[in-house]
């Protein structure tokens, strides 16, 4: 190995190699205390080299560039006994950075441990990656942007349910915020707020009557942020600690509006304290927005798809849905082997008011009878107009004494006088009962079902109106 | 290694366990920036008498890349419940769980939410707020972790492997069971940037008064991650703990001072 020396012959002056080194060169003690530095380095820093030593290398490094020195740049020189190419920023005296790539040991000198650090200016690659960094941070936050509401449009536009719709809504905006937990609920027909999708934390612990997120912007038709615990205790006191119950620090809401009306709101709640800038609230808004649109679209058809199953007179079952669950009803009796009841209804009478009041007070009748019709039978029966005046009702686990029972009331509230009718016109229900149970031939159909409950019905018209048929199927 | 069969929690956490099978649990936790290594040195004292336990923090080391949900992992509660979820896998109880940096705070949340499972809490350079807020001082400003932040990319930049995603502006999921184990102190770029966010913009000032387990804080010198005073607000928030100033420097002690710190944990639990 004759390299050494031959260096030393062309190169007597082993200081001068030192301290004019084309990196810089940096020794210290293991808790990083600086014992040498050529000039190289100090002019670097933009210190005299003599004034370095006694320094701490991280004294030296911008505040960024010392916290990853702590947390990343000491362990791996600990653990592996170097580190390459680790990229710290040095803070001259007068404010400016000068941007470097460091190559350090760990190593024994006389039994004493010590770093020495190879120091490389990096301003050119740094600057190079800086443009990098900066046109990936803008392409990254607006191209984010796109991908969310490019996904969240196309999930809405699949969701053909409520529910379908607040779990894509949900699942979009705990992505986009990177929330702990994202929830939608949804305003029923009767005001009441429902969880449809996600998870809702300060639902499962907040005390009844306290505010929440959620609520707060249903009341007040707009989004509501609340950055921190201490935020939301002024927004509504009590809000932050029923926050922090439920191991959450911050949140914001929106109300998803039809027309000025709420109609749910959007809830991301994060355990740890958020800043909401103006570009994320408006994310946020955009995504509820569009999926208002939606949820508007979806509630339209399902009022739609329960028109079309619906009398649109009497506000009944329509013959079609009738069939639809005379069907299932069939199908569970011969599966669960239970009793049930098939009411055939035609009322006496009504050809008369119809000729003699005009056609309007028939409707109006119809109309009664049906409102009548509806405090009479339980809770699951089915009442549906076959047509004209018949009605049907499917009672389900009922033997033939409670069938009697439904039938009875039925023409007891069919006498009573009716708005619009003359007492000359009276009017009454004849009915016909098909009583079906475990010895039911499972080959029934339901035209069968009904053919022999309307035959039923026949004979009670045929034996003086105003009574009731059994026939066991 | 281990023949047995792991569990996913075990998995997912990469978790070890070593030591005497009788001894009481220690349960071993990295901050951010590293993984389980950062115990090297300092585990093996214990091996004779405590059953030893060390993990890495999904995102570091051998964990399961696959596992990191941002929304979970997006407060420090989401670590804390991998903690507690690896004590309940192991049946663990009365364990001393001994964590570093920001897995102190993962700890103190974790033994508010279920101090059964605890016997006592070491926090080793702890510091529930690093930004400084309404005059208490953390010995950081916003501006300073965005610095942090640039100094992640500068150097995570320089992988090869992760350049292109980075560049193109989206790393890709992780397969299942994809981890980093070809380097020390393995961390995912992607999942480390967003571990700084969580570790240095979180507030948990609050929770260190719900801890009822009996607590060391451990404090070194000029440590400019956690200075004093936020040893001393630690130590005084915590009802009934002992602040013991150490005289390693700097932020690592498990790495630069493992006989002084073995010897503070042995003087605590005796």
């Amino acid at each position: 190995m004759p390299s050494l020396p031959d260096l030393a012959a062309e190169h007597p002056d082993y200081e001068d190699l030192f301290h004019n080194a084309p990196c810089g060169y940096v020794v210290t003690s293991p808790e990083w205390v600086i014992s040498a530095a050529n000039s190289t380095f100090a002019t670097m820093v933009g210190a005299p080299a003599s004034e370095l030593a006694g320094r701490t290398f991280p004294d030296l490094l911008t505040t960024g560039s010392q916290l990853f020195h702590e947390t990343r740049h000491v362990p791996v020189l600990r653990l592996q006994g170097r580190a390459d190419e680790v990229a710290l920023s040095l803070e001259r005296a007068d404010g400016t950075l000068v941007p470097t790539l460091v190559n350090s040991v760990l190593t024994t000198v006389d039994g004493t441990d010590e770093i020495r650090m190879a120091v490389f200016d990096s301003t050119g690659r740094r600057d190079y990656e800086r443009d990098l960094l900066t046109a990936r941070r803008a392409a990254e936050s607006s191209e984010t942007r796109v991908r969310v509401l490019q996904q969240a449009s196309s999930a809405f536009a699949l969701a053909d349910t409520e529910e379908a719709l607040a779990d894509a809504i949900a699942t979009a905006v705990r992505d986009a915020f990177t929330a702990t937990h994202a929830s939608v609920l949804l305003l029923d027909a009767q005001g009441e707020l429902r969880l449809a999708a996600g998870v809702n934390q300060l639902r499962q612990t907040r005390e009844p009557g306290v505010s929440s997120p959620s609520l707060e912007a249903l009341r007040l038709k707009r989004t509501v942020t609340l950055p921190n615990p201490d935020h939301a205790n002024s927004f509504v006191p009590g809000l932050g600690d029923a926050l922090r119950a439920a191991r959450l620090e911050a949140a914001i809401a929106t109300p998803l509006l039809d027309k000025g009306e709420p109609t749910g709101v959007v809830v991301c709640h994060f355990g740890r304290q958020r800043n909401f800038d103006e570009g994320s609230v408006e994310l946020f808004e955009t995504l509820a927005r569009q999926s208002s649109h939606v949820l508007a679209r979806i509630r339209l058809q399902d009022q739609l798809t329960e028109l079309a199953l619906h009398d649109q007179l009497t506000g009944l079952a329509n013959r079609k849905l009738l069939e639809e669950r005379l069907n299932q009803t069939l199908a569970a009796v011969i599966r669960k082997q239970r009793a049930v009841a098939i009411l055939f209804l035609d009322l006496d009478g009504f050809k008369v008011v119809n000729d003699q009041c005009g056609h309007a007070v028939g409707d109006s009748v119809l109309q009664q009878v049906s409102e009548r019709l509806r405090h009479v039978v339980r809770a699951g029966d089915t009442i549906g107009r076959y047509g004209g005046d018949e009605f049907v009702i499917i009672c389900d686990d009922t033997d033939g004494d409670a069938a009697m029972v439904i039938a009875d009331r039925i023409r007891s509230v069919a006498r009573e006088p009716l708005t619009g009718v003359p007492d000359s016109c009276p009017i009454s229900a004849s009915i016909g009962i098909a009583l079906l149970g475990p010895s039911t031939n499972p080959a029934i159909s339901s035209d069968n079902v009904l053919q022999l409950a309307d035959a039923a019905m026949y004979t009670s018209k045929s034996e003086g109106k105003d009574r009731v048929t059994v026939v066991s199927v | 290694m281990p023949t047995h069969q792991l569990t996913p929690v075990q998995q997912r956490n990469n978790v070890t366990v070593t030591g005497n099978p009788e001894g009481r649990p220690i349960v071993f936790a990295h901050g951010f920036g590293c993984s389980q290594e950062m115990w090297r040195a300092v585990a093996p004292f214990f091996e004779n008498d405590y059953r030893v336990v060390a993990f890495d923090q999904v995102g570091a080391g051998g964990s399961d890349l696959s596992a990191y949900d941002p929304g979970k992992y997006d407060s420090l509660h989401g670590y804390a419940d991998d903690v507690l979820e690896i004590l309940e896998d192991l049946d663990l109880n009365d364990a001393v769980f001994v964590g570093h940096s920001v897995s102190a705070m993962i700890g103190v949340l974790a033994a508010a939410r279920k101090p059964e499972r605890f016997g006592a809490l070491i926090l080793v350079g702890p510091s529930p707020r690093y930004i400084n807020t309404d005059g208490y001082v953390g010995g950081y400003e916003q501006e300073d972790i965005d610095s942090l932040l640039d100094a992640l990319d500068a150097n995570y930049l320089g992988w090869s492997a992760t350049m292109a995603p980075l560049i193109m502006g989206h790393s890709e999921t992780p397969a299942l069971g994809e981890t980093l184990t070809d380097s020390f102190c393995s961390v995912d770029p992607t999942i480390a940037r967003h571990f700084a966010r969580v570790t240095f913009l979180s507030d948990n000032r609050r929770d260190l008064r719900e801890v009822t387990t009996p607590t060391l804080v451990l404090q070194c010198q000029a440590d400019i991650i956690a200075p004093l005073a936020v040893g001393q607000f630690v130590h005084e928030q915590i009802p009934g703990s002992t602040l013991v100033v150490m005289n390693a420097r700097g932020h690592c002690p498990n790495l630069s001072a493992p006989d002084e710190l073995r010897d503070e944990i042995n003087a605590f639990l005796a």
